[in-house]
């Protein structure tokens, strides 16, 4: 029989092409909270330390996408076959996405992931570590801190998934949805642990150790940046729902979409309220910066949620990730004396471990005692390798290009110290230092020159170029 | 007359220093019971060498620093004081430590009582 079918697309080709399009989407609004992340951490430095901060985003995305790609998505897979509890296909196919064109849209996937894990800690140990040292470590948490912990609870019969030695062991696997451990929590650990090796910045402890606050430069970044990351946050969760087409049923996902998107928005608006209140509470004024923090510490909260629990349970667990926010960054900061700038911790530590330990109680198939088990399983063995790994890494730094800028830099700024320039400069039409003329040989102080000695103008290495003229 | 402080005039003690030490120099103004002070973000050039700054790996050169001005008006309190507390707490060594002036002033005017002369400083 001769069909009305001119267009003969099997159903299975029309699914992949509608889910992988949708993953796409998802991975560019997952990149796009690179943008957030930059501006919120931008904001809440001094204007003395922007352009650096604004360069560690940059980099971490840009030399973790490269180890990602050659290094790190490999890692994972092993991680994965090493720790699963039935054997598994052998190493090398862990590596075999490399020259497989089928496999990059699921790896870009993967990698807007780890460079969301791994520009976290920018904002925790900003105004203070050496360039230097953050890349070292933007390298090392792309490559193995990250996929590691990447290949445990998402691998195929990863050490945590029901096919895991620890999962088989439980009976269940780990529910971590969309990475509010395995990507926020392993961050945030990464950020307090690097904060803590560093120190604080100078002048944020008086000599009592009474905590001094630094005030950054931009509430405005800090908010625009806080919106940028909630929309990006979109991708992050209900583009974890990969599936919109399912190929072996045949039906649209749209409870599962929908569940998803809703419990995401629920939480990040129950967060915000949270701090709000909380802080308005606590300081008789409701303070902006942590309702921010507060949007995406629920919004942390309900990343591995967000899928399992129900609506109200989202609320809830909205609520807890955003009212924790204020009081755990008042312990790091207070108790712990841990200078962790952007709050870090709070925001995406303590809140991912917190939400995805409460998914049992608001699971919508109901609470399982075995369940509860392998959060707890889960989150510890996450918390332990991200302070762990944190620790050698920031050890293997220190010893080898040292951790934090001397304190002359630090008074000065990074912008200058680290790259040479200013983010917000200011009278800067003095000339060039290297153009015979460009530079008024004045002097201010009795005939002795001003410039420190430079002989600018009689340069002899100056070539005598007019490129201003 | 010349034994009450300051020959019984106001003087304004105008002090540019680094910004850093500003906490510093108002724990020390405090300490010599002249805590009252106006504070301005500056930019100016002293002895402190230029340093060269870059854009796209360009350099040029900026011999303008920032410092903050401090201004701080005594009748009470000897401006020699006021001038040791703020070196004093000012001083790191390096050159751009800054300097501090002392001019007279002529009248004084508290807009919220009216009062005139060095009752109202």
């Amino acid at each position: 029989m001769i069909g009305l079918a001119p267009l003969q697309v099997g159903p299975t080709a029309i699914a992949s092409s509608v889910n992988a399009v949708w993953v796409l989407v998802a991975s560019f609004l997952i990149f796009f909270m690179q943008a957030g992340f930059a501006l919120l951490e931008a904001g809440q430095v001094r204007s003395k330390n922007v352009a650096n901060v604004l360069m560690k985003n940059m980099m971490d995305w840009s030399i973790g996408i490269l180890g990602y790609f050659l290094v790190g998505f490999g890692v994972a897979g092993a991680a994965a076959i090493l720790t699963s509890a039935s054997g598994g296909p052998a190493l090398s196919t862990a590596f075999a996405y490399i020259n497989d064109a089928n496999t990059w849209i699921g790896w870009l996937f993967g990698a807007v992931f780890a460079a969301t894990c791994a520009t976290i800690v920018s904002g925790a140990v900003a105004e203070r570590i050496k360039f230097k040292a953050y890349l070292i470590y933007s390298l090392l948490i792309s490559v193995f801190m990250y996929p590691v912990i990447q290949g445990f609870a998402w691998g195929n019969n990863g050490l945590l998934t029901a096919g895991g030695l620890f999962g088989a062991a439980l009976g269940v696997g780990y529910f971590d949805f969309a990475g509010a451990t395995v990507v926020h929590m392993l961050g945030g650990t990464a950020g307090l642990v690097a904060a803590w090796m560093l120190g604080p910045r100078r002048g944020r402890y008086d000599k009592d150790g009474n905590s001094i606050p630094i005030p950054g430069h931009s509430i405005t970044f800090a908010f625009l940046g806080t919106f940028i990351l909630a929309f990006g946050w979109y991708g992050f969760n209900v583009g974890t729902q990969a599936t919109v087409l399912s190929a072996t049923s045949g039906s649209f996902m749209g409870a599962a979409l929908g569940r998803v998107a809703l419990n995401t928005t629920l939480a990040m608006g129950a967060g915000a309220c949270a701090a709000m209140i909380m802080t308005w509470y606590m300081d008789g004024k409701p303070d902006p910066l942590f309702a921010a923090n507060g949007l995406l510490a629920g919004l942390v909260a309900i990343t591995g949620a967000c899928a399992h629990v129900t609506w109200w349970g989202g609320i809830v667990i909205g609520l807890i990730g955003g009212g924790q926010a204020p009081l755990v960054y008042r312990f790091v900061v207070e108790r712990l004396k841990i200078d962790d700038v952007a709050g870090v911790f709070p925001v995406h530590g303590s809140a991912g471990a917190i939400g995805t330990w409460l998914i049992p109680f608001f699971a919508v198939g109901g609470f399982s005692m075995a369940q509860l088990e392998m959060q707890t399983v889960g989150i510890l063995t996450i918390l332990v390798w991200g302070i762990v790994v944190t620790f050698l890494i920031f050890t293997l730094a220190k010893y080898t290009v040292g951790l934090k800028v001397t304190r002359e830099e630090e008074l000065e700024g990074l912008d200058l110290g680290e790259h040479g320039i200013q983010a917000y400069p200011e009278f800067v039409n003095e000339g060039r230092s290297d153009i015979p003329g460009a530079t008024p040989g004045l002097s201010a102080d009795g005939g002795v020159r001003t410039d420190g000695g430079h002989p600018v103008a009689d340069d002899p290495t100056a070539n005598g170029g007019s490129r201003d003229e | 007359m010349s034994d009450r402080p300051n020959d019984g005039g106001i003087k304004l003690v105008m002090a540019y220093v680094r910004p850093d030490v500003l906490g510093d120099v108002k724990r020390a103004l405090a300490e010599v019971g002249a805590p009252s002070l106006t504070v301005t973000n500056v930019s100016g050039r002293g002895s402190q060498p230029a340093i060269k700054e870059q854009w796209r790996g360009e350099e040029y050169v900026v011999d303008l620093h920032q410092k903050v001005k401090v201004e701080c008006v005594v009748a009470d309190v000897p401006a020699e004081d006021v001038v040791e507390a703020i070196v004093e707490a000012a001083n790191t060594g390096e050159k751009g430590d800054g300097k501090v002036f002392v001019l007279p002033v002529e009248s004084a005017h508290q807009i919220r009582t009216g009062k005139v002369g060095t009752e109202a400083v």
